[in-house]
């Protein structure tokens, strides 16, 4: 009886840290990033209420309809890219047995390590005399500046994510892969489906909800490249990859307009919110 | 007893799948093999060219005549190297640290205790993992400069601590855990301490090993907070550092050696607790 009536103290107390850390940290800021757009904070720490001058700004600003553009255009390469890269090698670390975990962990390497890192490494492999040239020079295709290729950029930027990233997604979908019972592709076999039709007809169905998650967590991430961008091109060639996390730090970090930086965070919020709520439709609570 | 929860639905997905499995055709091995090569096959090409004597790489990367560690220590004498990478330790150790006890507290309250505003809370917390960190990184900043954070370690390392994901994990985990147990130490007139520090804390050991690993490998490879709070190198991450060090007028070996050292301690993760790190991701979804 006693320990009841505690509970509630005691169940307070010890969610108190989390609590406190998440108002100061988490709650208070998202309430802080719609007030700031609302005003034109700026290094100095001086700021008056300015309504909807930044959003009037942000419409009118040829740079922000220039970075929505490349971020979308990025998302619709790397998440296909991506997605079907991890379809194809989770199908095929189920099919294939021998060896099966080593390749296994030679495609998850690159996911523990930083964007940064990836970057580092693929801006030596795309370089004018580097290694990507090296081999193409020998079958006589190159030399090609890649990183310096309005068209080439964000598809060479994507490649890089993707070799980073794809080990995740495809662990999702191994485990999907693996949940679907053998007895199904043993009946359809038994009634001569052929390969083809037992994947579309099995596999893709029975693998939707993790091919839906996969397809939300990606299209979230693809959002919020900044790291590989800030090591490779800086936003160039001539604002080619010049994407929404890149316009936030830039109008945040080097202009020191921190609230117009903060009306661009909302607008990455909104975009990710929609992603997530669509997320939630389709997948239901719990699912995170 | 305690890994009941999840123990069953493993075991029927694999004998579900066991029988009679198709042995792969060569050309899928062959496939396989490939895209595993390519993955692969960066790291490759940095360790030769970090172990190859200073000079252009040879383009495509070619064995070296000779190896040499030449390039490895002269990295980690560079002013700053040693500091970065001391930095980036206390960043994610302490973060470890911290985040691993708030968050099986908060996880063991939010599963186990009943309290006003709980069931609030959890929904707040929900929510907020759909804001984005980039979105609120101004008005984060911005608290922190006032409060004369810049440039310090607990600028660096509180805010990073508010993890909803390790809270629901907790949480999750512990729901699993039988009522039982708690119950019977409170009628041996356990306190609460005790019970956290005797049942919560030993009974979550597997999954604060996997989170443990995760919040490590994340606050590693973060870049864009401590880009923009560490300024100077007495707070530097190794992730800032290396972005330093391509500015400057550098040979490739030399960058390629720093990558490498800088993803040593990921890798080392990675070698000893990669079926832990598999395993889990298929399970829980932990990204």
């Amino acid at each position: 009886m006693r320990h009841r009536l505690r509970d509630p103290v005691t169940g307070l107390l010890f969610v108190l840290p989390v609590l406190v850390l998440f108002l100061i940290f988490r709650i208070f800021p998202t309430l802080g990033a719609a007030g700031m757009s609302l005003t034109n904070w700026n290094i100095g720490g001086e700021w008056d209420v300015v309504g909807a001058d930044n959003y009037v700004r942000l419409w009118n600003d040829p740079n922000f309809w220039a970075s929505l553009r490349v971020t979308l255009v990025y998302a619709a390469i790397f998440v296909p890219l991506t997605v079907l890269v991890s379809l194809g090698t989770a199908l095929l670390l189920n099919a294939v047995i021998f060896m099966r975990g080593l390749f296994r962990s030679m495609l998850f390497l690159p996911y523990v390590t930083s964007f940064v890192f990836a970057g580092i490494i693929w801006r030596w492999i795309y370089e004018f005399d580097g290694l990507l040239n090296g081999l193409l020079t020998k079958i006589d295709l190159g030399p090609i500046q890649v990183l310096e290729s309005s068209s080439l950029v964000l598809p060479a930027l994507a490649v890089v994510s993707c070799w980073k990233g794809f080990g995740y997604s495809m662990l999702i979908l191994l485990a999907g892969l693996k949940a679907i019972p053998g007895s199904y592709m043993e009946a359809a076999r038994v009634d001569g489906a052929s390969a083809w039709q037992r994947f579309r007809s099995i596999t893709l169905p029975l693998l939707k909800p993790a091919l839906f998650f996969v397809l939300v967590i990606e299209t979230i991430s693809s959002f919020q490249v900044f790291d590989t961008i800030y090591v490779m091109t800086g936003g160039g060639p001539a604002k080619a990859s010049y994407t929404l996390i890149y316009g936030i730090y830039e109008r945040g970090f080097r202009f020191f307009e921190f609230g117009y930086a903060a009306t661009w965070g909302m607008v990455l919020f909104a975009i990710v919110l929609a992603i997530s709520l669509i997320q939630r439709r389709f997948l239901g609570r719990g699912n995170t | 007893m305690t890994l009941t929860a999840t123990r069953p639905a493993a075991t029927t997905a694999r004998t579900m799948t066991r029988p009679r499995r198709p042995r792969g055709k060569w050309w899928l091995f062959a496939l396989l093999a490939l895209m595993s090569l390519l993955t692969v096959a960066p790291f490759v090409a940095m360790i030769i060219v970090a172990l190859s004597p200073r000079g252009k790489p040879t383009v495509p990367v070619q064995w070296p005549e000779s190896l040499t560690l030449d390039n490895i220590t002269q990295v980690l004498s560079a002013s700053g190297f040693a500091q970065w990478t001391l930095n980036s330790l206390i960043y994610s150790a302490v973060s470890v640290v911290i985040i691993l006890i708030t968050a099986s507290m908060a996880g063991y309250a939010f599963a186990k205790k009943r309290f006003p505003g709980r069931d609030a809370m959890l929904w707040t917390f929900l929510a907020t993992m759909m804001v984005p960190f980039q979105a609120t990184l101004i008005p984060v900043f911005v608290l922190i400069s006032n409060l004369n954070g810049v440039d310090t370690f607990w600028g660096l390392i509180v805010p990073t601590l508010a993890n909803s994901q390790a809270v629901f994990l907790m949480r999750q985990f512990i729901l699993g855990l039988p009522d039982e147990l708690f119950d019977a130490a409170k009628v041996d007139g356990a306190s609460e301490l005790r019970v956290y520090w005797t049942i919560v804390v030993p009974l979550t050991k597997p999954i604060m090993a996997t989170l443990g690993v995760f919040v490590f490998l994340w606050h590693w490879n973060d870049f864009l907070w401590p880009l923009v709070l560490s300024q100077s190198d007495a707070t530097r991450t190794l992730t800032v550092g290396l972005t330093i060090l391509r500015t400057e007028e550098l040979q490739w070996s030399m960058v390629m050696s720093s990558a490498a050292i800088s993803a040593v301690p990921c890798l080392l993760v990675f070698f000893l607790l990669q079926r832990y790190l598999v395993n889990s991701i298929a399970m829980t979804g932990l990204k």
